[in-house]
């Protein structure tokens, strides 16, 4: 045990007398809003009773007209009074009422209201009393003969003091409020050295506080609620109906045929780039990540184009009529093609950091080539392999722009999620399906993180060796080109088909050159492209600037809770993008927040969406950078900030620039979660097209995916070439 | 006038990661340097001179204790408020300024002038011999050169302190040593209290004008090179700095000891009682090694024994002596070229000059 520093004791002391201060406040506060409250209640009672009939047949058609429910109070009326030769008449308008007077009547403050009605005194007792299950402040009022003036009978008054005790709460609130914010501020300026940073990290602590772990609070709550108590009937629901169940067969389906079939292409692309001699690697891994960066239709659009119902292959050419391309198989096929590139990068990654000379010692070893394929490189690049399987499977199981459309009668989780926000307006049933997605996503995670980064045996040298034996025969070398080529020829004519698909006048039925989608899609959707550029261009740069910021943090700093800041501002990326939307909508559509239809919901979804992505980049690159070069500048005489402009910001620059591209096609992109979040007001093209293709105008739709396409492409261009000087300036990173 | 750097009682813990008990790296050390002398913090990797060295920087916190720079308390400043400079093992050279830019950017910090930057900095990359390279970006330059930006960025800013992490740990031994060489005229020539840290016993032989051997996060012994290698208060010391044998010896009176048949004297008297126990320390070249005479004993200060190794070195040979009521000694013989080579098996006599006797308790 240490005993606690001075520093600590007046700390505490000084949190404590802010603490009296704040609580004598609030009882002050407290205590005047109470008399206000009183008075009105007086104030009320006194209106009342100016005008209590003479008869007692009247009385309770009176009593009836003043209170209950919908008005400020419940009346009883008492007639007499005990020491009267008549005796009480009571006058109990509910049965609840007369059960309230048989259970309290016998209470000294009831005893003491009714003998200061007697002598013409209105009383309040301190305490509440409970009618049923409800608290109620009670007031005791004499009743007047109305000719004569004299004291009647006693009108007890049961006042709800619902707005008073929310006014209370709501004070509580903002006063504890005050209190942990003075303590962490004071804390931060006693206790680090370094204030500014403190107050950086508590800034990042309350942003994502209330723009990550609130709204998925939010959402989870809801999913046990009913009619506002505590239920599980929601999760019943889910997990008993059949439909539900089905979907999520569905989705785990899919997600192992497209993570299987990605991994395959993937590694195909990846091994005969990184492992043997062909020409035009270049080539092949720029159209290995093209699908990456391409809007989530696109490939699925195309897909429709020629093997749609109407499709120029399956109909104009082949003729075919009983084939349809919705449901798992082609849904599979449009996933393995937009999510290879995943693995690919994945294992590209894996297999160059894998040392060739090994390669070469199995063979000096007597090894024939396939034999240290299959006792070498493979066995080092399952870790990756497994890790990209599962990247795709979580990427499979959060789509959500594809299975709606190409779905069919296919059922997956994300979709369905969808439908029940917005077709049957049930937020805690799309929560719980959302949630549920998060299940086969977090248990991958899991694996992820325990199992297959234990069998990773590759050290990352950064130096893959220039000479390197080609593990493969001429013959086998020419079938894996091959069969890269047909599957790079693919991507091709799917993205060809969407060019062709814009200038076509209409699809499957008349194929002549026409421009009039170009002007249908400017003519309705000029304000959404400007919308959507609007919103990238406000995301991207505080994305990119959020994103230094808690990369340096995470990467430099130490603090208490730091790996909580981290796995919170990590998560929104791993959630499905149904979930953080509809969480989105269950956080902001009340106050404090009321954000639902502005173009900052929005802007906040994306920034706090696609922010890891730029954290985990430069987050890397800070890890590379040799901590002595930052202390160097300190030593020099640099502070805080000056290391951070002078030395720091220059290192990260290429981090930074590619946070930004990426959060930029990201907003110019996404879907799933902003389907929820986007208004009147402010629309989205991703939404737009797929809008249009709902409606079946898939012309249009192609011509917004080309928009969108080139923007992404001359937007990339653009920052590639900012990021490639800056690269340059960093090139020298590592000695 | 309080000596340049003092340490009173400095004490740092690390929680330990798998949770549990805290790690004393730097246990109660305290320390004095004076004005214009070169310390040098030496133990084994973990010992907590590098933890030493970096709250002295100012990038640790400690625990307790203080820190004062003269008249200064420092230990709760941040780094750069302290009047230090540190050079780092592994350079921390500004991968994106150009060598001029790296020297002159503690000057820039402390808002001087173009000119007088331009001035001193032009002056120190003279100093180290790097004044035709100033436009060098950092990954243009040998291992050796990065040193000597490192070196004149530092002392560019004359400091108070000049700190040295392993500094040369990362250079081939030939550029080691003259860098060594050149480091420790430079301090000289300009007077900077320096601390320097190393693992390497002959770079804290060579260029200390104190030496600080630390274990386990305590000094164990601080003084010249001198003292440290003659009189090393305990067996840790003795152990760690040159090789050593230890014998156990008994004390025949306050000046000599005997040692299995021999008597030797002691390098200074022991306190120990007559009759009594003592742990000698036996340095290898101590030992001077001759053929057994035909006749056998060669009087009370010799000890016999037979060669049960040799190991021909070039400059010196080892030998490893079982020695009749000893054990086994490690010997060096100087010149063995000359002197001709002894074989396993052969029978020698030992003696030695004065030995030292570690203190008892």
């Amino acid at each position: 045990m240490t005993i606690p520093s001075r520093k600590f004791l007046s700390l505490a002391l000084s949190v404590l007398l802010f603490a009296a201060l704040l609580f004598w406040m609030y009882n002050a506060l407290a205590g005047s809003f109470g008399a206000i409250a009183e008075n009105h209640y007086k104030k009320a009672a006194e209106v009342a009773m100016g005008s209590v009939p003479a008869k007692d047949e009247a009385i309770g058609g009176w009593i009836r007209r003043i209170s209950g429910p919908s008005r400020e109070f419940d009346l009883l009326f008492l007639k007499g009074f005990p020491e009267d030769k008549g005796g009480v008449k009571v006058f109990a308008p509910t049965p609840a009422l007369g059960d309230f007077l048989a259970l309290n009547g016998k209470d000294p403050d009831f005893a003491r209201g009714i003998e200061s009605a007697m002598y013409d005194e209105i009383y309040q007792p301190a305490r509440r009393f409970l009618l049923g299950d409800e608290e109620r402040r009670v007031l005791f009022a004499p009743a007047h003969d109305g000719e004569t003036g004299e004291v009647t009978g006693t009108a007890v008054f049961l006042f709800s003091p619902g707005g008073f005790d929310r006014f209370l709460s709501l004070l509580r609130g903002l006063f504890l409020l005050a209190l942990v914010l003075f303590a962490a501020v004071f804390a931060v300026a006693g206790y680090s050295r370094d204030p500014i940073t403190g107050y950086v990290i508590l800034g990042l602590f309350t942003l994502v506080g209330v723009f990550v772990a609130y709204p998925l609070f939010e959402a989870v709550r809801l999913t046990f609620l009913q009619d506002g108590k505590f239920s599980l009937e929601t999760w019943k629901s889910i997990l008993t109906t059949r439909q539900y169940v089905t979907a999520l067969k569905g989705s785990i389906t899919l997600g192992a045929f497209t993570a299987t079939a990605s991994t395959m292409v993937g590694f195909l692309f990846a091994f005969v780039i990184s492992r043997t001699k062909v020409r035009g690697k270049k080539f092949f891994s720029a159209m290995a990540t093209l699908p990456i960066i391409s809007p989530p239709f696109s490939l699925t659009l195309s897909i429709i184009l020629l093997f749609g119902n109407n499709g120029l292959i399956t109909k104009q050419i082949l003729g075919l009529e009983n084939f349809t391309i919705y449901g798992l198989g082609g849904l599979t096929l449009v996933q393995t093609m937009g999510m290879f590139p995943i693995a690919f990068l994945t294992m590209v990654g894996i297999l160059e950091a894998i040392d060739s000379t090994l390669e070469d010692a199995a063979l000096n070893l007597r090894a024939t080539r396939w034999e240290t394929f299959k006792t070498v490189t493979l066995p080092l690049s399952v870790p990756g392999l497994l890790s990209s399987w599962l990247l795709v499977f979580t990427n499979s199981l959060a789509d959500f722009a594809n299975p709606l459309i190409l779905s069919g009668s296919f059922r997956v989780l994300s979709v369905e999620s969808y439908m029940e926000v917005t077709g049957m307006n049930r937020l805690g049933h799309g929560a719980a399906l959302s949630l549920l997605l998060l299940l086969p996503t977090l248990s991958a995670f899991l694996a992820q993180r325990y199992w297959v980064s234990r069998k990773s045996y590759v050290t990352v040298t950064g130096k893959p060796s220039g000479r390197m034996t080609e593990l493969v025969s001429p013959g086998v070398k020419r079938i894996l080109v091959t069969l890269m080529v047909l599957i790079v020829l693919f991507l091709f004519s799917l993205y060809g088909t969407i060019i062709a698909g814009c200038f076509v006048k209409n699809w499957g039925i008349d194929y002549t050159f026409s421009l009039a989608n170009f002007r249908e899609a400017f003519e309705r959707g000029w304000r959404v492209l400007l919308d959507t550029l609007t919103l990238a261009g406000a995301a991207t740069p505080i994305a990119g600037i959020l994103a230094m910021i808690a990369a340096l943090v995470l990467a430099r700093k130490k603090f208490p809770c730091k790996r909580l800041l981290d796995m919170l501002i990590l998560t929104p990326f791993a959630l499905p993008g149904t979930l953080v939307g509809i969480s989105y909508i269950l956080a902001f559509n009340t106050k404090p927040f009321l954000l639902t239809g502005t173009l900052a919901i929005l802007v906040l979804n994306f920034v706090f969406r696609y922010v890891p992505v730029g954290i985990q980049s430069g987050v890397a690159l800070l890890n590379q950078v040799d901590p002595a070069i930052e202390e160097a500048a300190y030593t020099l005489g640099a502070d805080n900030r000056q290391v951070f402009t002078r030395v720091t910001l220059p290192l990260i620059v290429p981090a930074f620039f590619s946070a930004l591209v990426f959060a930029f096609v990201r907003a110019m992109t996404a879907i799933s979660a902003a389907i929820f979040l986007v208004s009147a007001n402010w629309n989205l093209m991703t939404v737009q097209i797929l809008n249009e293709v709902g409606s079946g105008r898939l012309g249009v739709a192609a011509a917004y995916s080309m928009v969108l396409l080139v923007i992404v492409m001359v937007a990339f261009g653009v920052i590639n070439r900012l990021v490639g000087r800056a690269a340059q300036d960093a090139s020298t990173l590592r000695f | 006038m309080p000596a340049d750097l003092r340490i009173l009682d400095l004490r740092k813990e690390f929680e330990s990661h798998d949770g549990g008990a805290t790690v004393v790296a730097v246990d109660d050390v305290t320390l004095e340097v004076e004005k214009g002398t070169l310390i040098t913090l030496l133990g084994p990797s973990g010992c907590g001179k590098t933890t030493l060295l970096r709250m002295i920087a100012g990038f640790e916190e400690p625990t307790k204790g203080q820190i004062w720079f003269g008249d200064k308390r420092v230990d709760r400043l941040a780094p750069n408020l302290r009047d230090t400079a540190m050079v780092f093992q592994s350079y921390a050279i500004f991968p994106h300024l150009n060598v001029f830019e790296n020297v002159a950017f503690g000057l820039r910090m402390k808002r001087l002038s173009k000119e007088q930057v331009a001035k001193q900095v032009n002056d120190v990359l003279e100093l180290v011999g790097l004044g035709h390279l100033g436009h060098r970006q950092p990954s243009q330059l040998s291992g050796g050169q990065q040193q000597r930006v490192a070196l004149a960025r530092s002392i560019v800013m004359e400091p108070r302190l000049l700190l040295f992490d392993e500094p040369l740990s990362n250079l081939d031994a030939k550029l080691r040593e003259q860098m060594r060489q050149e480091i420790r005229e430079l301090q000289q020539r300009l007077g900077i209290t320096s601390v320097y840290v190393t693992h390497d016993q002959i770079e804290a032989m060579s260029m200390s004008d104190l030496v600080v051997v630390m274990n386990a996060g305590r000094v164990e012994q601080v003084g010249t090179p001198l003292e440290i290698y003659a009189r090393p208060v305990n067996r840790f010391v003795a152990d760690f700095i040159g090789n050593a044998n230890f014998v156990e010896a008994q004390v025949v009176d306050a000046e000599r000891v005997r040692l299995g048949a021999a008597v030797l004297p002691l390098a200074e008297p022991t306190a120990v009682a007559v009759g009594g126990r003592v742990t000698v320390v036996v340095r290898p070249e101590s030992l001077e090694l001759g053929p057994a005479p035909a006749g056998g004993a060669r009087g009370e200060r010799y000890l016999s024994g037979r060669v049960t190794r040799a190991t021909f070195l070039g400059s010196h040979a080892e030998y490893l002596v079982n020695v009749e009521g000893v054990g086994e000694l490690q010997a060096d013989v100087r010149n063995p070229v000359q002197l001709g080579l002894l074989q396993v098996g052969d029978e020698v006599t030992l003696t030695s000059g004065a030995l030292h006797a570690l203190p008892v308790g």
